[in-house]
């Protein structure tokens, strides 16, 4: 909010600072298009009131005379407020505006009088109406509480502190969509049959590319950046939102068409990222309270999130620039709480009107909020990371180390969960291989002691749970995938589908890559030993970079296609 | 044209910005409905009121009740600021809690019965980080006044 109309502070500018006409009465949520045209002479009863507040808090803040004074001249706001009301934020009052409400001041007719007020009366009638109703509906003063201004106090609030959290989630939360589209990708989803979470293949449920089963460590990094990552933004986020709040409580609540696009827009922004965070949370702690399916909604939920996000980004990036660029982070990060000022008034309506004395800097804020992601990252980065590191995950789900045996390793589904009878999985056990296409050679079936026939070979790989979790690297000795396709009579096979006798989600189609890869193993024993029931006894899969999902376990049949 | 920005209040560019965004948002949210649409919609809305109506008023006031209170007991403070030596580690611990409260007070999940691991640990290892953070920071505060003390003499 500007006080650029204030004589107070006209009373300073040399030529070149003098105040344009146009200028003067914009500060941000004053002038409302939405609101009745006022003869221009007439006096702005609420306005009056919280601009001499404002010149208050610019000018003579109850922290500067409290506070020592401040080291670096550039800290001081005082001297600065009146020169910066004028012309020198004429840009920033413009580019501002056209992201909160209002025309970018090159497209206004520049007229000697601002462009709200001439233009009310030639306002096509339909839109005149709604604003009447709306000056009924909310009167122009903003009723007592956190919907006044002077409610919000914090001395650090303002557009320095929310463009540099923002900045860092625009990074982190780019890195989570990248990595969170990869994962999807991971499944190979446009091979159907259990691959696709995404219900009902719409436009987004879009084919990318065939996962592939080399770094062996794809799959694990991708996934441990996500869940990690995701957790370590939990603060960020959390920061941003504090630092954003007093803009939920705008008043008047609607200016203008644009600004109630926008602030829909941004529900669907905050909505969409608690939401996500939330069941990605939930899902890695097996907490399964949301409504309906993880992938599905947290695929879909990441769109609607990634679409208000986008907006967001772009529609606030001039302000970022504008903002971090008339602080320096460096300049900033040496200022200590006793000389933390509020930053000088402007039209992000951020910045405290009445603060309170500074009791933390806008350092320490990022620097609780970054202490806050390294503890989340250091109590649960050694889950994604396996091996001795694993202990040190101790506040992540897997991070515990069951024992030092062969089968001492995590699992996701039981024997039990899985509905699997012991009867099934002992002598009358078999394989069966098929072919999808009709007219081909019968299906082949194949006992454990003939599968325990064929050369056998072994695989050194880790499960990589889509939770960010890692079993850390497993001996496994078993028969090649490609092997049992030749069995079948597929030579050059398509896909695979994998069936087993669990009885929910016991089942995916392996891409032509993943079957022809060497370490791609119908395994029977890992680390020397025969598999255990909850392991996937009599047979599992086991692939290399591939969902830790698609390493079936309980395996029954496979159909081969082309 | 020049009316319609007039009557919108911003640039066309904000507006097909927009209208993009809601075009992919409404897309994305058929598909997320499909199974139970209330039930979604009172997440979406519950994460917004959830997060800016209960969580954040009840630290806010968490923090502003430390302050306050103490405030009154001004004459016997120490000379160095505190508040930030309590601050941090109750916000720490409390994101801990946040972020991991399903398994710290053993909420009914399917994590047992999936994993066979033991839900039992997480609640001490909370703890324990807990204490952790707050030895650090009252040792923290105690090399500072000592600092302080210093300087004076």
């Amino acid at each position: 909010m500007s006080d650029a109309d204030q004589p107070e502070h006209a009373a300073e500018p040399g030529p070149a600072e003098r105040p344009q006409p146009a200028e003067q009465p914009r500060p941000a949520g004053q002038p409302q298009p939405s609101r009745q045209p006022r003869p221009a002479e007439e006096p702005q009863p609420a306005e009056r009131p919280r601009a001499a507040e404002q010149v208050r808090a610019a000018g003579e803040p109850p922290i500067t005379e409290k506070s020592p004074v401040p080291l670096k001249p550039e800290t001081v706001e005082k001297p600065e407020t009146g020169q910066r009301q004028g012309p020198a934020q004429k840009p920033d009052t413009a580019e501002n505006h056209g992201s909160v409400g209002r025309p970018p001041i090159a497209e206004e007719p520049r007229s000697k009088r601002p462009p709200w007020r001439p233009a009310r009366p030639q306002l096509p009638r339909p839109s005149a109406r709604p604003g009447q109703l709306a000056r009924l509906l909310m009167p122009a003063e903003p009723p007592p509480g956190p919907f006044r201004r002077s409610f919000w106090r914090s001395p650090v609030r303002g557009p320095w502190l929310t463009s540099m959290l923002g900045l860092i989630l625009l990074g982190g939360i780019t890195i989570l969509f990248v990595t969170g589209l990869l994962s999807y990708a991971s499944y190979n989803p446009n091979l159907g049959g259990g691959n696709d979470y995404t219900s009902g293949k719409g436009w987004l449920g879009f084919y990318l590319f065939s996962w592939p089963t080399d770094p062996t460590w794809a799959y694990q990094l991708n996934q441990g950046l996500h869940v990690t990552l995701g957790l370590a933004l939990v603060p960020i986020l959390l920061a941003k939102l504090w630092s954003v709040l007093p803009k939920l409580f705008e008043w008047p609540p609607l200016r203008s068409p644009a600004h109630a696009l926008e602030r829909i827009s941004l529900f669907l922004l905050v909505g969409g990222g608690v939401f996500e965070f939330a069941t990605g949370i939930m899902n890695i702690q097996q907490w399964y309270v949301f409504p309906g399916s993880f992938y599905t909604l947290h695929f879909y939920g990441a769109w609607v999130f990634t679409a208000a996000f986008v907006v967001h980004a772009g529609l606030k990036m001039p302000t970022v620039i504008r903002s971090l660029r008339r602080r320096g982070l460096l300049r900033e990060l040496r200022v200590d709480t006793a000389h933390t000022v509020p930053e000088p008034p402007d039209v992000s309506s951020l910045v405290p009107t009445a603060p309170s004395p500074p009791t933390i800097s806008r350092r320490g804020v990022l620097g609780f909020a970054g202490a806050g992601s390294l503890l989340l990252v250091a109590l649960a980065a050694g889950q994604s990371i396996g091996g001795p590191l694993r202990r040190t995950a101790l506040l992540a789900p897997h991070g515990q180390v069951t024992g030092s045996g062969p089968l001492d390793f995590q699992i996701n589904v039981t024997a039990a969960e899985g509905g699997i009878k012991p009867e099934e999985t002992g002598n009358s056990w078999r394989l069966t291989l098929s072919r999808e296409e009709s007219g081909t050679s019968a299906p082949v079936t194949l006992t454990r002691a003939q599968l325990l026939a064929m050369p056998q070979h072994d695989a050194s790989l880790a499960i990589n749970c889509v939770e960010g979790w890692t079993t850390g690297n497993q001996v496994w000795t078993g028969v090649r995938l490609r092997d049992l396709a030749r069995l079948a009579g597929a030579d050059n096979p398509g896909a695979v589908l994998v069936q087993s006798l669990q009885q929910h989600g016991g089942h995916a189609t392996l891409s032509a890559g993943q079957i022809m890869n060497p370490d791609s193993l119908l395994a029977f024993r890992v680390n020397g030993v025969e598999l255990s029931a909850d392991h996937g006894y009599p047979a599992r899969v086991i692939l290399p970079a591939s969902p830790g999902v698609h390493n079936i376990k309980w395996v029954t049949t496979m159909t081969f296609r082309s | 044209m020049r009316r319609l920005t007039r009557w919108y209040g911003a640039n066309p560019l904000h507006l097909l910005a927009l209208l993009a965004c809601f075009a992919l948002a409404g897309y994305a949210a058929t598909q997320l409905v499909r199974s139970r649409p209330e039930s979604v919609a009172i997440w979406f809305v519950g994460a917004v009121i959830g997060h800016d109506l209960v969580l954040m008023p009840l630290y806010s006031i968490a923090d502003w009740s430390v302050l306050a209170a103490v405030r009154h007991r001004a004459p016997n403070l120490p000379p160095v600021p505190w508040i930030n030596y309590l601050r941090v580690p109750t916000g720490l611990s409390a994101l801990l809690l946040l972020v991991w409260f399903p398994l710290i007070f053993r909420l009914k999940t399917h994590y047992q019965e999936s994993t066979t691991l033991s839900p039992d640990p997480f609640l001490w290892h909370w703890l324990a980080v807990t204490g952790a953070l707050f030895l650090l920071s009252a040792t923290a505060y105690a090399l500072r006044l000592r600092a302080a003390h210093r300087a004076v003499r």
